[in-house]
């Protein structure tokens, strides 16, 4: 499977990489975006099967990317992993069609619990 | 946590050790530590705007910025770039769960990182600072409450 992980932080996106692994999602292919913008240009170009990505990002957020994505029929599916995880975001996450959202700091098994019904 | 009208020190101190075990290390914990002088050579921020505006901020000396992006990357020398992207990342997670903990509509800048100090906007008001020690030397986590956020380097 080929996983997008979109982060305006490198630091960020390889501790997101190392966490997928630490999580048992090892053998992947992981395709990395810099913010928005080159997240929606990557999923028409690469079809993953799975996005993982924040939400504060430039030039087009999270969100933006997310409801941008489904107005344009992608069903690609989305998680968010981001700073901001209060009861308000997820819900904002869930109706825009996302099928979780793990909040930083995260662990392992944060990812292992949200990860376990998209990549068996 | 239940919402709070503004962040407290005890919340800002639950976050920082939450945001270093999950990614500097659960074997060096960050401790309180007594105020301090150090010499600020990395420092981030995070704006807050909406019901509540303030800002938080993160500053560490150079040695502390070099290992905490060292662990957080699995490298022996980061670069600066890395440095600053890690401290960045630090504040963001500060800041983002500081503001999950707020009343209201709020949202959340990205980062902004320099070298050396960061300057509140002239009407800030220190809300609350952690001083904080762990392995590799101190760290400073400050909260302030302002009249219209945002941040100069």
């Amino acid at each position: 499977m080929k996983i997008l992980v979109a982060d305006d932080s490198r630091v960020m996106r390889q501790i997101v990489i190392r966490t997928l692994r630490q999580a048992g999602y090892s053998g992947h292919d992981v395709v990395e975006a810099g913010d928005g913008k080159e997240a929606l240009d990557l999923v028409r170009s690469e079809a993953p099967d799975l996005v993982l990505s924040d939400w504060n990002m430039p030039e087009m957020t999270g969100i933006d990317l997310l409801t941008t994505l489904r107005a344009s029929g992608s069903t690609v599916p989305f998680g968010f992993v981001t700073s901001e995880g209060s009861e308000d975001m997820r819900a904002r996450a869930a109706t825009a069609g996302a099928l979780f959202l793990i909040a930083k700091p995260f662990t392992p098994e944060a990812f292992g619990d949200a990860l376990s019904g998209v990549l068996g | 946590m239940s919402a709070v009208e503004a962040p407290e020190l005890w919340d800002v101190l639950s976050i920082a050790g939450e945001v270093w075990t999950s990614f500097i290390g659960s074997d060096e914990p960050l401790v309180p530590a007594a105020d301090e002088a150090f010499p600020v050579a990395w420092s981030g921020a995070v704006s807050v705007t909406g019901d509540w505006s303030g800002m938080v901020v993160v500053e560490m000396p150079e040695h502390c910025a070099v290992a905490a992006t060292s662990r957080m990357l699995l490298i022996d020398e980061p670069t600066q770039a890395d440095v600053s992207d890690a401290v960045g990342e630090l504040v963001n997670m500060v800041g983002g769960n500081v503001k999950c903990l707020l009343f209201g509509d709020n949202s959340l800048s990205l980062p902004v990182v320099a070298l050396g100090r960061v300057t509140p906007p002239g009407d800030a008001v220190e809300v609350c600072r952690a001083d904080l020690q762990w392995s590799q030397g101190p760290l400073r986590i400050t909260v302030h409450s302002v009249a219209h956020s945002g941040a100069t380097s």
